[in-house]
């Protein structure tokens, strides 16, 4: 459906390029064609993620904005990376058009590399109505599994309907459905929705990391300061990292033998918890849930735990949802009459 | 630690147009501030990225202050709402974490204000010395005691 769709578009002239998900041995990666006969290559929805669609369109866009007319195939998480990305200047929209359909989930990368599932096996889990056990912990508590208004061009309704449905999602996608000649459909997606909005809250409240010093070291006992999970988090574009920076974390081995004298021993590698707690401050705000950071970690350290539930907390302080709200993300903007309860002596309760 | 006297290490990043002006007033006044503040003198209050403050706890500190203008005396005109929403950042995930939220502080104060300087640094001390020593200077390290 979506590739006789893609052939259409190319058909009629309206696009120039896909990029969607392509079959490899292990995996799926993204691909990029230029050609309708290259389309049969594409997986257009594909059981695995294994990098961010968004991050890869970033790159596309990285010097000069894109020169041919490409459609983006990406999940709800990636468009709406997508969208937060283009509010930090790191997209260029233009000649873009993203297409979003009701996601079944996906898989975590290694698990299907051992044992493989079908991106149907999935979706029939999801006509019933059932979020599959296969699939990772930030898919079973996505708090935006469907397409919403406002994020991406043009919604592909899979949930709870006999046929397929496309429906407009912005004005550019309501104006392309229209040269295809496509009439929008509509489906009732709250219930895909409601089941895992449940689970959020239940995982919100369940897998909270307390406990202050100790609650954070255990939690991070295995990790190997790979940095992986800032390489894989499309939110962490920086050029080049703060905590790479060797101006700042090389030291004269006598600051290494003070730390040990006045902290009763220290661990090797040094700032291995400041990294986590830093990379939180830097881009917790804007964290979009595309769990790619507990993907990424050789030593299977949850860290979807971390970052989605701290970052949940700094989202509601800012009351900002990233990459829903058309708002500035919070680290880019001010309001002149704000957080009072953040000044002065003990938390304001003085 | 427990058997001397508690004695904290507090840095302050202050904005050289405020806050540092203020301290000079306090100190050309000859008011009373405590030696436990470590002062470091930024042009704003808003180059101070947050990892700096956590930074600083990790490394010993045992509280940090964030002192700037008052909201809208801004010398670069909007560098302490910037700061004011780094702060409340910081704070969100130290609490979020189970941290003591209160070991970073953000204060408004003038150049004029050099009593209310006296008077912050006081009583912050005084609290931090309640409190105790800070448990995040001991993050990743093999030492340090429960803090009730």
């Amino acid at each position: 459906m979506l590739k006789k769709f893609i052939k259409d578009a190319f058909d009629k002239g309206l696009i120039e390029a896909v990029m969607a998900p392509s079959a490899t041995k292990d995996s799926y990666t993204y691909a990029l064609i230029t050609k309708k006969d290259d389309v049969d290559k594409l997986t257009p929805i594909a059981p695995v993620m294994q990098w961010n669609g968004a991050d890869m369109i970033r790159r596309i866009t990285k010097l000069k904005k894109s020169e041919r007319k490409l459609l983006a195939i990406l999940r709800p998480c990636e468009s709406r990376t997508y969208k937060e990305l283009v509010k930090f200047n790191q997209i260029n929209p233009e000649n873009i058009i993203v297409l979003s359909y009701d996601c079944p989930g996906t898989v975590h990368a290694r698990n299907f590399k051992f044992e493989p599932t079908s991106a149907e096996d999935l979706l029939a889990e999801m006509k019933n109505g059932n979020i599959s056990k296969k699939v990772r912990e930030s898919c079973q508590v996505c708090e935006y599994p469907t397409p919403i208004k406002g994020v991406g061009d043009i919604g592909f309704g899979i949930f709870n309907t006999n046929e397929p449905v496309f429906f407009s999602l912005s004005d550019n996608g309501k104006e392309f459905l229209a040269s295809m000649g496509i009439q929008e459909g509509e489906r009732d997606d709250s219930q895909w929705v409601k089941i895992h909005r449940e689970n959020r809250e239940k995982w919100l409240k369940e897998e909270r990391i307390t406990g202050g010093r100790k609650g954070l070291e255990d939690f991070l006992s295995s990790c190997l300061n790979c940095h992986n999970c800032k390489d894989m988090c499309p939110i962490c574009f920086c050029k080049e990292c703060f905590f790479e920076d060797h101006s700042v974390f090389d030291y004269e081995s006598n600051k290494f033998y003070n730390w040990a004298d006045d902290k009763e021993g220290i661990r090797l590698p040094t700032d291995k918890s400041l990294f986590h707690v830093g990379r939180l401050i830097h881009m917790g705000t804007s964290c979009v849930g595309c769990g790619l950071c507990q993907q990424a970690c050789p030593m299977d350290i949850p860290l979807y735990r971390l970052f989605g539930i701290v970052g949940n907390d700094l989202q509601k302080v800012f009351n900002y949802k990233p990459g829903v709200d058309d708002d500035i993300p919070p680290v880019m903007d001010f309001r002149e009459d704000e957080l009072h309860e953040f000044e002065g002596l003990f938390g304001g309760e003085e | 630690m427990s058997e001397k006297k508690f004695d904290p290490v507090i840095v302050g990043f202050f904005c050289n147009w405020c806050t540092s002006a203020a301290a000079d007033l306090a100190g050309t006044s000859r008011l009373h501030y405590p030696p436990n503040i470590r002062p470091i003198r930024v042009m704003c209050s808003s180059t101070v990225d947050p990892v700096y403050l956590i930074r600083a706890l990790q490394e010993g500190a045992d509280a940090t202050i964030l002192g700037g203008c008052h909201p809208g005396d801004c010398h670069y005109i909007t560098g302490n709402y910037k700061a004011r929403r780094r702060v409340a950042i910081v704070k969100t995930v130290l609490k979020s974490l189970g941290f003591d939220d209160t070991r970073v502080l953000l204060e408004w104060i003038s150049g004029s204000e050099g009593p209310k300087f006296a008077r912050v640094m006081n009583e912050y001390t005084d609290y931090i010395k309640q409190r105790g020593p800070s448990d995040f200077k001991y993050l990743d390290s093999l030492g340090g005691e429960e803090v009730e």
